[in-house]
This record gives structure tokens, sequence and C-alpha cells, in this order.
């Protein structure tokens, strides 16, 4: 049978984690041979209070259909406060997307300690699931290949060299 | 190449004096764009973005609305807010590079052009084909024709009759249109371009029957001696009216953007290592990253030393080089400017200036 | 809409602080002051800085008098002379600026001299600057001002002040706004960023944007394209709004020099909105130790995060 393009969609979800509790975390689910969709690439930080949100914006620019947060439960950060300061960031900043027009079901964050591989593989297989039902995430995919009318041509060769971007 | 010989460099055909004289009623116009449009040509012209009039590509000819002077100039016809010069693409070790053809660009009858917009054309012709000719500006310019429109209405900020132009200036229309006491407009053709367009469209247009025009503007400024700002300039490119008049100025682009005449440009590459494009941006000598060398010096080193470049541009380097002055006198900048800065007080001042 | 607003009192102001002007140069108290001053075309005004007691006649206060002169304070206006205490003529928003950068230690409340002017409203546009003040030409952010009595100043020119009463223009299109859906929002929103033409002046006229090299400057990572296309410039406005959320003081002067008109005060106002709701925040008169961002506590809502 050929598969249509519904069913062979494979999300890009980017994950950014904090490399004390989360990429430890992830890490255990890797060593403890536990099975999560292959869909999602993680980068790891410090902290989360090193990730920028233009970083999530950035990785929604660059093609991402999801985006994961997560660090250290409250009161465990390695550097004490920065996953406090990180939760205030993130909770203004999803209200900016939102208010913009940004489907937040497209943005996860969460908690994962560096004993929680079942809760990692639970975070990333939901979030993979989600976006995989919601389909790509195709603003800013559209927004980049849109010219100021003065700049436009329009030329389906270029069209085709903007689809490849 | 240096100094540029005076001249026309560009390749465009010179505009011709008026020899051909019609009328043609506001529904004909409206008829004419539409039959362009349908044709495929882009038809652009002000349009009410919302609240704000801006030159748009139309989609149909009810849309055009030419009661307001548009926020920005109608440079962008030829030189585009930003537009892709090439692109790239990397596979393994082989990278295709695609030129930007020229050729795809549309052909476009760009109407209602306000006197000071369209004078300022055949100034940004001089600039880019006097030395390297710029295919991307030169292409748009051939395929385009520029139908100007008589001005009757004014505001405080407006100063065209300042810097030589009026209400009725004709420089850089193909065809320019005043309008008529009861609608329409006396049609005078300026080039070969404007003359093919009526022959294609004879029936639209009528002879002249002497009908009355309407009441031009009447900018409340009058003509201000350039030679005389430009000797003061030629001597006082140290003086402290330069830290009087600009302290204030608060270092953006606005006036520059929304000027017809300016046109400084960046290029960027924007993409990834495997894929991207280079682009051409509009650029203002207000930034402070304009003149910033990798260095990490910066000649233009305070905000009153970048508003002299600006003045300094406009009516001596630009008439060392050219001729000409880099001002039509639209007063969009005063309008504009965040902080004030009036372009035309400044002139003044450096006119009643003793020395 | 189109009521009269009441600014009869702006005369006895321009007077009172031309009066405090010549005293506190010429008794030496202040070495400039930055004010307002009438400018060529009738009706307008544009800001001035004076260092000579001589040149105080030539302050006004009118409502035309729109800017934010607490950017010329800033780091990143550095043509002002600072070799002394100096004056400024500020309006109940432009306060809240002051206090904010006070609080981010940009600025020591003792190095200014404050003459804090009561403010019926001024108009949200000098592209024609001569215009009566009604309830159609104020600008937005006076139809919700709480500020328009300053506190705390060293001189203000008048006690009292009659202030309109209007429909608030912010919250009314905020509320309009939220109820669409994101895709609706998003196209809103598109097409307002498709208008921009990266003239940075949102990014100038504010008094909290004082980074000495801004982030979208920058190419080394290159984070938001600099060029002025829809992707570049929602980019950029998105970044914007994130870099003032509770730092933001709400002068609007940003949508005020938009020359695409480009309403960016909804973002601001809509962090603020925010910030109000999530942790009590408010810009005020009060200098704070600490913005919304700055801090934490630990029972700070976190429903959001698994």
């Amino acid at each position: 049978m050929q598969p249509t393009k519904q069913n062979t969609f494979e999300p890009k979800i980017i994950a950014f984690v904090c490399t004390w509790c989360t990429y430890a975390g992830a890490d255990l689910a890797g060593t403890s041979r536990m099975q999560y969709p292959s869909n999602v690439r993680v980068l790891k930080f410090p902290c989360t209070g090193r990730i920028d949100p233009v970083f999530i914006l950035k990785a929604f620019q660059q093609g991402a259909d999801g985006v994961l947060v997560s660090g250290c439960h409250p009161g465990d950060c390695h550097y004490i406060a920065g996953n406090f300061h990180a939760r205030r960031r993130f909770a203004v900043f999803r209200k900016l997307l939102e208010f913009v027009g940004v489907d937040l079901n497209r943005l996860q964050f969460s908690w994962v300690s560096a004993a929680e591989g079942g809760k990692w593989v639970e975070v990333v297989t939901d979030l993979t699931e989600k976006v995989r039902s919601m389909g790509p995430m195709t603003e800013f995919k559209e927004l980049a290949m849109e010219e100021q009318w003065s700049g436009a041509i329009n030329t389906p060769e270029l069209q085709e060299a903007y689809n490849s971007i | 190449m240096w100094p540029p010989k005076k001249g026309n460099h560009s390749g465009l055909p010179l505009p011709l004096r008026p020899h051909m004289q019609k009328q043609i009623t506001q529904q004909n116009l409206n008829i004419l764009l539409d039959s362009l449009i349908k044709e495929g040509i882009r038809v652009v012209a002000p349009h009410m973005n919302g609240g704000t009039p801006l030159y748009e590509p139309l989609t149909c000819s009810a849309d055009m609305n030419t009661g307001q002077l548009p926020r920005r100039s109608a440079k962008e016809a030829f030189f585009p807010v930003c537009e892709d010069i090439m692109t790239y693409e990397k596979e393994g070790q082989k990278v295709t590079v695609t030129d930007i053809d020229p050729v795809r660009f549309p052909e476009t009858v760009l109407v209602g052009v306000r006197p000071c917009d369209a004078a300022a054309i055949p100034v940004l012709d001089a600039v880019f084909s006097w030395d390297y000719k710029d295919e991307f500006f030169l292409e748009r310019r051939r395929k385009t024709t520029i139908i100007g429109l008589a001005c009757t209405t004014a505001d405080d900020a407006c100063f065209c009759t300042a810097v030589g132009l009026s209400p009725a200036e004709t420089k850089g229309s193909d065809l320019f249109l005043t309008p008529l006491v009861g609608g329409g407009y006396v049609c005078e053709t300026y080039s070969d371009k404007g003359e093919q367009l009526i022959t294609n469209h004879k029936e639209l247009f009528s002879d002249t029957g002497g009908a009355k025009t309407l009441p031009l503007a009447q900018p409340e400024t009058g003509k201000i001696d350039l030679k005389k700002v430009k000797a003061w300039l030629d001597e006082h490119f140290e003086d402290p009216l330069w830290d009087g008049i600009a302290t204030r100025c608060v270092g953006c682009g606005a006036c520059a953007f929304v000027c017809p005449a300016c046109h400084c440009f960046d290029i960027v590459d924007e993409g990834t290592e495997k894929a991207g494009t280079r682009r051409k941006n509009w650029d203002a000598c207000g930034f402070w990253k304009f003149t910033h060398h990798a260095s990490g010096h910066n000649p233009r080193d305070g905000q009153p030393k970048r508003y002299r470049n600006r003045i300094m541009h406009k009516f001596k380097y630009y008439d060392d080089k050219f001729g000409q002055t880099l001002c039509s006198g639209c007063g969009r900048c005063v309008r504009v400017c965040p902080v004030g800065i009036d372009i035309k007080a400044i002139i003044d001042t450096i006119l009643n200036s003793e020395c | 809409m189109t009521q009269p607003i009441d600014t009869s009192i702006y005369a006895a102001i321009t007077e009172a602080i031309q009066a405090e002007a010549h005293r506190i140069l010429a008794e030496g108290e202040v070495t400039a002051i930055v004010g307002y001053a009438a400018a060529r075309r009738k009706g307008s005004a544009q800001p001035i800085i004076i260092t000579d007691a001589a040149d105080s006649v030539k302050l006004i206060f009118t409502p035309a008098c729109v800017n934010n002169l607490a950017v010329y304070l800033t780091k990143a206006k550095k043509d002002i002379p600072k070799n002394g205490k100096i004056g400024i003529v500020v309006k109940g928003c432009d306060l809240k600026a002051l206090s904010g950068l006070m609080g981010e230690s940009q600025l020591k409340r003792e190095e200014l001299y404050l003459i804090g002017v009561p403010c019926a409203g001024v108009l949200a546009s000098t592209v024609c600057p001569d215009q009566e003040l009604t309830g159609d030409s104020i600008a937005p952010k006076c139809t919700e001002c709480d500020a328009h009595l300053p506190t705390g100043c060293d001189f203000v020119p008048a006690e009292t002040l009659v202030t309109p009463e209007l429909e608030r223009k912010y919250a009314v299109e905020i509320a309009r706004l939220e109820a669409l859906t994101p895709a609706e929002r998003w196209v809103y929103w598109k097409e307002q960023f498709a208008k921009c033409i990266k003239c940075y002046a949102c990014r100038q006229v504010c008094p909290f944007c004082f980074c000495e090299q801004c982030l979208c400057d920058r190419n080394k990572p290159q984070m938001v394209d600099t060029t002025p296309r829809p992707a570049g410039n929602t980019a950029w406005h998105i970044v914007r709004a994130m870099h003032l959320a509770g730092r933001c003081a709400g002068c609007a002067e940003c949508e005020r020099v938009c020359p695409m008109d480009i309403p960016l005060n909804l973002l601001n106002r809509k962090m603020a909105k925010e910030l109000k709701e999530l942790y009590n925040h408010e810009a005020g008169f009060e200098v704070l130790d600490k913005g919304p961002l700055n801090m934490f506590t630990e029972k700070d809502d976190q429903s959001f995060i698994k």
C-alpha cells in the first residue's frame, strides 16, 4: 500500500534540556533501554535558566514542529535558583506566543530529574504523539517564504529554493 | 571612473518634452488599470492598508486611494525594502549558487505617484548606474511605467517648492495626470513609454476639451538657495550647529526609510550552512551600526556626526557628484521623525547663519 | 468620542516650567535641562536640551509634547552632557520609565532634578501636530492613564488637573484579540508585522532599550534575521516584547513613532496584563530593586509544566 502524506509525517521535536537533571534523565532512559520516539533532538544547556526564549523561537523558525523545554524540579537546581527564574520567564513567554497566534500545544515544559528516565519517555512520547496528530507546524515555514510586495518575484525556482530551506 | 561624468549613464531613455496631451475620465482610468491588472501587469498605486496609506499592488482599481501622501515613497518599486540577489545550497562538498535573474521582475505600472516621489527616481537612476550598473534596480526601472499625479493638497511639512520642484513637477513621470474640475484628468506624455500606454488604450482617452484643472496645492515654503546651503556645507564639516540640532536624534532609520531619495542598502546572508539566500535590504546612515568597523572602531561615533552625514549627503556630496540635490521636499522625514527633527528648519538655520 | 479634553492648564504649566528652569540653571542646581520646545511647524514640539538659563523661555508644555524624554538619560544616548545634576521634564508615564531605569541601576535619583508635569493627555501622533486634543486624537495610552499627577518630583508646576474619563482603548483591543482563535491572531499579527521596515524607531526611542549592542544587531550568533521580511520582522517584534516584559513602563513611544502604524504597545500591554495576573506586578512610580522576571517565589504558578 502506498503510504499517504498524513501517516508519513514524522514531527521534528527539539528538546532544550538542562545538563544536570533532564539530560541525565534522558541518559538513564537510554541506558535502561527504554523505548521512546526518535523524533526528538536533544540540545543540552547548563541550566533551564540559560535557555533564552529566542532559542524556542529560532527552533520553530528553523522547522521544528514541537519544542520541549525541560530541567530540574523546583528546589533541585544545580545553581540554586536557575529553574525558578526560568519558570517565570517561560510562563510569560508562553502568553506572548499565544497572543501572537502560536498554538501552545506545540510547546511543552517539564521537570524531569536524573532519576526519572520513565518520565522522560512519557513526556517525549506524549508531545510527539500530540504534535503528530496536529500535523506539521506550517506558520513559521510559510512566513519564511513571504516577501514584502516590492521584493516578491515568486518564480517556481525560488519557491523550490525556499521549500528546501 | 572617478569623478563620475555628469549626464545619463543608466541607459534608460531620456525624458521627452510633452508631445501628447489627452484627457481621461476617472471611470476610464479605472478601466485602464483593471485591464492592465487582467493582462498580468503589476499595478502599484497609493492604497489604504488599514489606516496607513502605502504604495501597494492593486487587485482592483477601486482600491486606489490618492487622498493622502503614502507613508513610504515610491522608490520601493525599484529599490525594494528587501530583495533576494542569490540563493545557495550545499550538498556534501557541492555548492550550488543560483543568481536571481532580473528578467523575471514583473512588468509594472506605477500610478498616482506624487511629483516629489517621481522626481526622486531620476536622482536614484544616477546613483545606480554611474559606475556599477545595478541590474536589479535598472531592470525594474525599464519594466516600469510611471504615471505621476499633480498634488492638490499639501500640509506644512511639504517643501517641494523649496528645493525647486512643485506640485505640478513632471520630472520622472512617463505620463502625468492633472485633476480636472468635476473629475477626470488631463494626461500628458513625457516619454515613449507613456505614449505607448496611451496608444495601446487610445479608446479610453479623448482630446482635451479645454476643461479647467483643479487648483494645485501651494506649499507654504518659498524656493531656497541650494547653492548657498551647499556653500555653507562646503566650509562647515566641523560646526557647533551639528551638536545643537542633532543631539536629540535617537538614531533610528525612519527618515531614511520613508525618503524617496535615500538609497543606502546592506547585503546579508540568511539561512543555514546548508541553504540560504543573499539579500539586499535598506540601510540608513542614522544607525550606529552603519559605519561600525569590524575592528570595533566607529568613525561616526556620535549621533551628531551621523546626522551631519545625512544633511551633507543630501545637499553637498550628492551635488558634488551628480549636480543635483538628494531631496525632493516630500516632508516625510519631518512627519515621521520620532523626535521632531525638521530638515527644512535645519536648512533655514543654515541659510540664516552668519558665516 | 470627539469630546474635547481640557488642556487649559498647560499654559500655566509652561510658565511654571520656564520659571523653575531659569531658577535651577541660574542657581547652578543643574547643569542641563531636558525639556520640550516649539518647532517650525504650527503646534509642533521637539525635545530640547538647554544649559543656559536664558534659554529657559524656550521650554513649553502642550499636547504635542509626546516624547518620553527619559530616553535621553540612558546609556544609549551618550551625547547628552552628564557632568552634573540634570533636570528633566516628565509626565507621569515618563516618570514610571525613570523609576524603572533607577531600579535597573541605570540612573541615580540624586543625579536628577525632576519637573513632574500634571498631564491630562497628549496627541496620539504628531504627523499633523496642529490639532485639538480630543477623545479621538488623544494617545491611546492616555485613555488608560493612572499617572496623570506624578509624585515624588522635585518640582510640580500645578497640583490639580481635570482628567478625562475615556474608553480604555488597549483593554478593548486586547479583549477583542484574546477572543480570536490562535490562527486568527496569527493572521492579524502577520499583517501588522509585514508592514515593518526595520527602521528600529521603536527600539531607539525606548528608554529600556539601552543595550550597548542589541541582540538583533549581532550576527554571531544571528538569533534574529535582520532583513525586513515578514519572518525577520515577526521574530524581532516577539523578541522586543519579551525583552520588555516586566520592564515596560507603558509610555507607548514604540507605537507612537512607528512610521508604519504597527500597534506595538498592544504587545506590551498584553504582557503587562499577564504580569499583573501572574505576579501582581505593575509599573509605577516606586523604584523596585528587582523586576518581576528577575525574582521568583517558590509558589509561582507552574500549572503549565509537566
